[in-house]
């Protein structure tokens, strides 16, 4: 029976890619196509995939919290985590959040299969830092990466993180509560919940926090020609 | 009509997914790929294709710098230049289009409108569609 995997990424450009590179291995299928977290969990529960391969930066619901929520559904799952960065922060919440496999999209064509072949085989597969880190983190008790470790955050539920991530992305009340199934007075409830436990004090605090929290990724852009410098003061 | 390409991108997963949709087209050849622009400048040099597929964030050399130097390099005989990037901003569109380049398409559509816009600036026509105005002008 073929191992059946599930592709979520917001670039069909970058799905097209994973499925010619998944499918040339004999035994492997992808079963399903996601263009975003919310969409991944619930093919997910349909197709119940052997493995889920999940980008790190999608839009309304990200790599993250779509581990979350698929492991909440069923411990079962086996997520590899896509990232472009390899920060301590983003490898500590993936571990958190449960993955088994951490590959930089960078590396992924590298990568990838030897993340599926690992899983398919019960075992997990983290990029070599990565590997560092949590050797580091059992020989130094001080930084621990230990997936019953809290990060070090203020406590959002996942409904809290779900509508910063929208909010972030700039979608308004109205629109996160159409998303989500929502009223418009439940959805400024939750806002209001989330930037008291943050203290935020606007939209603009909001993005930032979730640009510096992985919920939102963002790529600089190299300096424009046309662009006036910000001198700092 | 053949048409000669370069793929440029420091992802090789992303050039794989440019490749599969590109490879579709009849008589459309990808003659190389490269991962940042000094290769890119070097490959553009040594195969000669029709058209470059560009990202802009790249290591040593990023998009923008790589197509200036390659217009100033090919004055006489000039490539086209399609940037495909994560960038759906006008300003950097407009930066583009100032380096030499004849299209620019947003990689969350690329999907969408890459054989549109090869197709168009294979035959020197612009092609820029950003995802905020879904409708390509060309």
């Amino acid at each position: 029976m073929k191992l059946r995997i599930l592709l979520a990424d917001d670039h069909e450009i970058v799905r097209r890619g994973l499925c010619a590179l998944l499918q040339k291995h004999e035994g492997w299928e992808v079963c399903g196509e996601a263009s975003d977290g919310r969409e991944a969990v619930e093919m997910a529960k349909n197709l119940k995939p052997d493995v889920v391969i999940v980008d790190i930066g999608m839009p309304y619901l990200n790599g993250l919290d779509t581990t979350r929520q698929l492991l909440q559904h069923d411990p079962h799952f086996k997520v590899i985590v896509l990232t472009i960065t390899d920060s301590d922060q983003v490898i500590r919440e993936a571990l958190d959040a449960g993955a088994r496999g951490f590959v930089l999209k960078s590396d992924a064509a590298r990568d990838l299969v030897s993340a599926v072949e690992a899983l398919q085989s019960k075992r997990m597969f983290f990029t070599p830092r990565v590997n560092d880190l949590v050797l580091a983190g059992f020989l130094d008790k001080g930084h621990a990466i230990s997936r019953n470790e809290p990060p070090n955050l203020p406590t959002l539920t996942v409904r809290e993180r779900e509508v910063t991530q929208l909010l972030a992305e700039g979608k308004s009340s109205k629109e996160v509560a159409t998303l989500l199934n929502l009223s418009t007075k439940t959805v400024e409830t939750h806002r209001s919940n989330i930037m008291r436990k943050l203290s935020l004090h606007s939209i603009r605090d909001l993005v930032v926090y979730a640009i510096k929290n992985n919920i939102i990724q963002i790529q600089m852009p190299p300096q424009l020609r046309t662009e006036t410098p910000v001198l700092p003061h | 009509m053949p048409v000669r390409i370069l793929l440029v991108d420091d992802h090789p997963i992303v050039r794989q997914g440019l490749r599969t949709l590109l490879e579709g087209r009849t008589g459309w050849e990808v003659v190389g790929e490269a991962s940042d622009g000094v290769e890119a400048l070097e490959k553009v040099e040594s195969l000669q294709p029709d058209v470059v597929v560009l990202d802009v964030t790249m290591p040593r050399m990023n998009g923008l710098e790589a197509c200036r130097v390659m217009q100033q390099k090919l004055n006489e005989n000039p490539v086209e230049i399609l940037f495909v990037t994560q960038h759906d901003s006008p300003q950097m569109m407009r930066e583009a289009l100032d380096a030499g380049a004849r299209g620019y398409v947003v990689k969350s559509n690329a999907a969408r409108d890459l054989l549109e816009a090869v197709e168009a600036v294979s035959q020197h026509r612009v092609f820029t569609a950003l995802a905020r105005s879904p409708q390509a002008s060309c």
